[in-house]
């Protein structure tokens, strides 16, 4: 099992953060074009720090805690590093930014699939509707 | 100085520099971001720590190649440069993909 470390620990990361997209509604694996093009540029730099890193021997990696599959001299861990990671990254920047704009928007919080927590307008309020016909023909909202 | 180091530090610099000479989202002025980073790094520390630990480390470093300091627990003081750097390009890029009003 111990080849499967750096891959189990990738596989909780995508896992622990899954929530974020579905729960609370960050839509970054929905924005699948946007998301793409946004780790474009970071993954061309990060695979050349890495391979530099790995190059000149500012690391390496422990043989039994991987699962082998290399692409030149890197791990395929490392490569998948660089893509969970960011996509974490992006899945917390959008789950705050959700979580703000609720807590200054007015209305009662819903959780709605698939679009995750809403405010929902007040007047949607499950309020007996009977009750409140019954207080309008006693004529006692404006007594 | 130890080049993890020196890469760490211009990678730190070339992201700072790109955001406020040329992508001017807005980013390190906002709340949010920050929001993002402290949660972003608290999970670093399990997954890093995990990564990195002496008594059975997933990823091995040359001493040589670093600061020498490793907190918390055998973390290289790098990687948090690192990440940074990382995580913040990959935010910068997504704003500026995004809906021009939100920029």
């Amino acid at each position: 099992m111990n080849h499967w470390q750096y891959l189990t620990i990738l596989a909780a990361c995508l896992v622990i953060t899954l929530p974020l997209e579905f729960g609370i509604g960050a839509r970054v694996y929905r924005s699948g074009r946007r998301l793409v093009l946004a780790l474009i540029p970071m993954f061309v730099v990060f695979v050349a720090w890495d391979l530099l890193g790995i190059l000149r021997g500012h690391w390496w990696y422990s043989q039994r805690f991987i699962s082998g599959v290399h692409l030149g001299p890197m791990p395929l861990e490392e490569i998948l590093f660089l893509i969970v990671i960011p996509i974490c990254g992006l899945l917390t920047y959008e789950a705050v930014g959700r979580i703000l704009m609720l807590a200054r928007t007015p209305g009662r919080l819903r959780y709605r699939w698939p679009d995750g927590l809403v405010r929902v307008a007040d007047q949607t309020r499950p309020h007996p509707v009977g009750r409140r016909e019954g207080r309008s023909r006693n004529g006692s909202d404006h007594a | 100085m130890p080049e993890y180091t020196i890469l760490t530090l211009i990678g730190i610099a070339a992201v700072i520099g790109w955001e406020l000479g040329w992508a001017r989202t807005g980013v390190f002025g906002s709340v949010r971001y920050w929001l993002t980073m402290v949660i972003v790094f608290f999970f670093q520390i399990w997954v890093d720590g995990w990564l990195t630990k002496l008594s059975a480390p997933i990823v091995n470093y040359d001493p040589a190649q670093l600061s020498g300091i490793r907190f918390p627990w055998d973390i290289p003081i790098e990687d948090f440069g690192f990440g940074f750097a990382m995580v913040t390009l990959t935010i910068i890029c997504w704003i500026r993909l995004g809906p021009k009003e939100h920029r």
